[in-house]
């Protein structure tokens, strides 16, 4: 299994993070997403036309969007359906979080790249979207600890709406999002950084065992 | 949004990095900030020109940048002799936006400490820690810092060894927002790479991070070059980002140092001997 | 504004926000600060930003004792904020008064309360007396907070300002706090005063209301003020200049409460001791107090604490023989008695650079060692602690041992013990460290076993209860203090240390028998004669230092760095 992957980006960090969770081992290929953006150019569109990383190689599969692979890998590499799970309900609520995870990448994830690559856009704008999808995210874990829930999703383990929305939470600081209003997000942060397989990214660190 | 005007005369005095040659040949035209004021970078004959409110801004090519400088007679560019080796390459690994002086980031560029924490399995590991006791420097004739005898356990030290060992460095701080470090080819351990970080003060407490190198290496890809050090830096920007207040204090009692900042502590009071007064916290203040 | 008051008390986070072994982030009137709980309870607020470089602590690792910097892994000891590690140089001991600022702080009612500058110690709002509060999600408002409050007033019909910044709805049995995070910026912290019938229901009908309301403020287009400038309190001036190894520090007396005396083996009494007031002082693996007694005496204990524990327990084994100390503290000192004791100072600094720490302990040396292992324990760090002692009976501490990585060796004579010690001793290798403690044949057998096997002088520690050999203090000659511009004779039957505090030179001193290192000094000119053993033989050979208290001149003239 091949990932085309870029150290920095948030999405090819939700990839590599699935694949460590699930202990899948795999290759990496560096593709310059910055300062080269390699991924717009003709050679990589030939494989991924939409010019986007991460980009999932598994035999003659692939998969071009993070959504696509995180999916993927949960439902073929996940023996006990815990990622991608099958209910009704939870098939619901993992597609509405991963929806969000979508939203969290156009406005916090664009404020970083904004911020740090020099992309273009309107920063002020990508922050305050993110503002509001965070307080939600927010009061959305807060009630989840008072009933017993410690993930995105209804499930008593995470999902992979968790790991898709995880690095553009845990990265917005390099957009100039500070986490410091959404203390339960804090707490969310450190239960993803204690599931078994978790690995860091440049800028992530892990957090202190749990008692 | 854009702040007053930076009037420090030793920042206006300095020549600044604004864009690499790298990437203004691919963009031909570059809009950034120095020093709180907008500047538009393009092509021209000899290298570029910078403007600043459509007026020309000295400007000078050296290094792979374009330098520019509002100052009457800005000081000529410290020198850099290993950027005209021929047998060194020479990578450009990239220019990040940071939340943070241009002395904090210089700072962080000279600690060893962290190497451990910060930047875990690449540049140190647990349980080796220490900074063994190292020479500082301030030399009047060069006007310039350079700490010599530095050490600290790396892993996988060499190319063609898993073990760790003791890796050496030198560091010079020639420019009050630039520094080089060298360290030894982990190809060929008689000769050593250099490391530069130049910064580009967009603001007091923004900057532009320039990073590349001058390195003895022929096997390694350009890629595989810029991957490393963005890997570094990356780490390196939450830590700095967090850093708090953001401009560097100079007073020495507004944080502690430890005989492992030495070169820290010169580097302040270098910058306090210069009575910079922006992007820091002066003494007294 | 009223709102912006330094002295007052406020909710600063909820008991919730606090789980174990995670660190919030928090703020009061423009100071940051770093929250967190350690394992056995204990609620810290600390200014947020490490003294070394400025960094968040909030980034920080909350291993239930101490906090752990992002940056540079300084470690910071729960209750007292002070450091007890700094990775860079592993050798030596943090100066003590490295000490992060710490607020005041009072959990009740289901919050956390703080003030950043208290003129009156914490009292619960009357509103809240008696009541079993439902806390309420807490809700960050972008604007001034003066101008919450003054909306929140119109959020129901019956509001009444209480305080300085809390609203009360009585009919509702709802109270709003406004917790003033800067001049911008505020939370809303509502507290239900009785528990509802319907928790849940309740919780999310009242988050849509106190939503509602800041949805509220934030539109109402009040500008909010610029943020407030918050000064950073100066550190100690002894800390700004970059340290040399020097070891001394202030001798600050402490008042302590005998909280417990128990036999913590046999001819080893326990003693748990207690800050009369306030929070006792970081302590380091290794480091020891002065434990003055009513009989006038001094003595050196070692703490056996771990890391973050709120008081010092110190093991004193019984010695009729001895000058009379342990028999005082056995026979005089009761529960209850106050003592004074100096604050801790580290003479035996654990490194944790370490691939593998021995740790040998033969007897009542087990007490540094205690306070190692479960240091190393904590941080995950390769050890092996080996406990030499008579008999079971005879181990001290051993509710202590259990979970520690440890093997007993009981019953040894010199011969047996000498072939365990070898045993133990095989094998060194790069970064691997022993230290050892217990009475002197042992410690001379280890340091001779260790070298014969290849341990090199540094890696090899030891701390000697007393030193064993007769001290010859026949010589007379002179010292010069360079930095104090004096000569002075010391005479036969008089110690350089006597000399120097009898003509007013300050030099901190404990054992006074050359065992513990605190007066140590160092020599620009002259050849000591030493007689400590303190110092290692490197050390000693490399003549520029000298513990005052027993070594001599070999020359007729010392100058020391004074």
């Amino acid at each position: 299994m091949k990932l085309y992957d870029f150290e920095l980006h948030a999405e090819c960090y939700a990839a590599r993070l699935m694949l460590s969770l699930l202990g899948v081992t795999y290759q990496t290929e560096a593709v310059d997403f910055y300062p080269e953006a390699a991924h717009l150019a003709p050679e990589f569109r030939a494989i991924n036309p939409l010019g986007r990383l991460p980009l999932l190689e598994d035999g003659t599969l692939r998969f071009g969007t993070v959504q696509g692979i995180l999916s993927y890998l949960a439902a073929a590499y996940d023996p006990t359906g815990h990622w991608a799970p099958d209910t009704a309900v939870l098939r619901g609520e993992v597609a509405g979080w991963m929806a969000v995870a979508g939203e969290l990448a156009a406005t916090a994830g664009q404020a970083r790249l904004i911020e740090t690559m020099f992309a273009d856009g309107d920063a002020e704008a990508a922050r305050a979207g993110a503002e509001a999808l965070l307080r939600v995210i927010d009061q959305h874990l807060w009630f989840g600890e008072v009933e017993g829930r410690d993930w995105l999703c209804s499930a008593t383990h995470p999902t992979i709406a968790d790991i898709a929305c995880f690095p553009h939470v845990v990265l917005s600081e390099d957009g100039g999002i500070s986490r410091q209003d959404y203390p339960a997000i804090r707490r969310w942060i450190d239960r993803v950084k204690r599931l078994e397989g978790f690995t860091v990214m440049s800028g992530v660190f892990p957090t202190s065992s749990a008692l | 949004m854009m702040a007053q005007p930076c009037t420090d005369t030793v920042m206006l005095e300095h020549w600044h990095p604004v864009v690499s040659l790298d990437e203004l040949r691919g963009a031909g035209r570059c809009r950034t900030v120095l020093l709180d004021r907008p500047v538009e970078i393009v092509r021209a004959a000899g290298g570029a020109r910078v403007l600043c409110d459509s007026a020309p801004v000295q400007t000078l090519v050296q290094y792979g940048y374009v330098w520019a400088s509002f100052g009457t007679a800005p000081a000529p560019l410290f020198p850099f002799p290993e950027f005209d080796e021929a047998d060194r390459r020479f990578v450009v690994t990239g220019v990040f936006g940071v939340q943070v002086s241009a002395g904090r980031a210089i700072e962080n560029f000279l600690d060893m400490g962290h190497f451990p924490y910060v930047h875990t399995g690449i540049l140190g590991e647990e349980p080796h820690t220490e900074v063994k006791e190292y020479d500082v420097e301030i030399s009047q004739s060069r006007d310039e810092i350079l700490a010599t005898r530095c050490r600290f356990y790396q892993p996988k030290a060499a190319v063609s060894s898993d073990e760790g060992a003791d890796v050496e460095y030198i560091y010079r701080v020639p420019h009050p927002n630039c520094s080089v470090l060298y360290k030894s080819s982990p190809v060929d351990e008689t000769r050593l790479d250099a490391i530069y970080i130049f910064v580009q003060p967009m603001g007091q407490e923004k900057i532009r991070a320039h990073t590349g190198m001058c390195i003895i290496d022929d096997a390694s890809t350009d890629l595989d070059i810029r991957s490393f050090q963005q890997t570094i830096f990356g780490q390196d920007k939450p830590i700095l980002e967090n850093q708090y207040p953001r401009r560097l204090p100079l007073d020495p009692r507004a944080e502690t140092p430890i005989r492992a900042d030495k070169s820290a502590i010169a580097y302040r009071r270098w910058l306090a001997a210069k009575g910079l007064g922006w992007g820091v916290i002066p003494a007294g203040a | 504004m009223e709102m912006l008051d330094l002295a007052g008390w406020h909710p600063i986070a909820a008991s919730s926000d606090l789980p174990t072994r995670h660190v919030f982030h928090g703020q009061l009137l423009g100071r940051e600060f770093a929250v967190w709980r350690a394992d056995d309870g204990f609620v810290n607020v600390w200014e947020n930003r490490c003294l070394h470089r400025g960094v968040r602590l909030s980034l920080g690792l909350n291993d239930g004792r101490e906090l752990r910097c992002l940056y540079h892994g300084w470690r910071y000891s729960s209750r007292s904020a002070g450091c007890t590690y700094i990775p860079a140089h592993p050798a030596d001991a943090p100066a003590r008064t490295i000490c992060n600022r710490t607020y005041d702080a009072v959990e009740a009612a289901g919050m956390v309360w703080s003030s950043v500058a208290p003129e009156a110690e914490f009292a619960l709002p009357e509103v809240l007396a008696g009541a079993d509060p439902l806390v309420l999600r807490p809700v960050p408002v972008n604007a001034a907070p003066g101008v919450a409050l003054a909306l929140a007033e119109g959020l129901l019909p019956d509001a009444r300002a209480i305080g300085a910044a809390s609203v009360s709805f009585a009919e509702a049995g709802l109270v709003v706090f406004v917790q003033p995070l800067d001049a911008h910026r505020c939370v809303l912290r509502g507290v239900l005063l009785a528990q509802p019938d319907d928790r849940m229901a309740a919780l999310r009908y009242h988050d849509g209301v106190l939503c509602g309301l800041r949805d509220r403020i934030e539109a109402s287009g009040e500008v909010a003020p610029p943020p407030l400038e918050v000064g950073f309190q100066p550190v100690d001036a002894a800390l700004a200049e970059m340290p040399a190894r020097a070891r001394s520090g202030p001798k600050a007396e402490l008042r302590v409460q005998v909280a417990r005396k128990w036999d913590a083996a046999q001819d080893v009494a326990g003693f748990q001791l207690r800050a009369v007031r306030g929070v006792l002082p970081a302590f380091q693996p290794g480091a020891h107090i002065d434990v003055h007694l009513p009989n006038g005496m001094s003595r050196q204990y070692s703490i056996t604490n771990a890391p973050g524990e709120s008081d010092y327990t110190i093991g004193v084994k019984r010695d009729a023989a001895g000058r009379g100390g342990s028999v005082c503290l056995h026979g005089d000192v009761r529960e209850g008695d106050v003592l004074a004791i100096s604050a801790p100072r580290n003479n035996f600094p654990l490194r944790r650079d370490s691939e593998k720490v021995l740790l040998i302990a033969g007897g009542i040396g087990i007490t540094p060692m205690l306070a190692m292992a479960q240091a190393l324990q904590v941080q995950g760090i390769p050890y092996a602690l080996h406990v030499f002692a008579r008999s079971e009976a005879h181990v001290p501490f051993a509710d202590r041992l259990a979970g520690l990585a440890v093997t007993r060796h009981l019953g040894l004579d010199a011969a047996g013990t000498g072939a365990v010690l070898g045993d133990i001793l095989s094998g060194y290798a790069f970064s691997h460290h022993v230290y050892v403690c217990g009475p002197a044949p042992m410690l001379t057998a280890t340091r001779e076993i260790a070298a014969g096997a290849g341990w090199p002088e540094e890696a090899v520690h030891f701390e000697y209860f007393a030193n064993p050999e007769v001290i010859d203090d026949s010589t007379s000659f002179e010292i010069a203090l360079a930095r104090s511009a004096m000569t002075l004779q010391v005479p036969a039957g008089r110690s350089i240390l006597e000399v120097l505090q009898e003509n007013g030179v300050d030099v901190p001193s404990s054992c006074e028998q050359g065992a513990c290192g605190t007066c140590v000094c160092g020599v620009l000119e002259g050849e000591p004669e030493h007689q400590d053993v303190y110092l290692s033989a490197a050390e000693r050979a490399a003549n520029d230092q000298i513990m005052t208290c027993v070594s001599r001149a070999r020359s007729a003239r010392l100058v020391l760095d004074i």
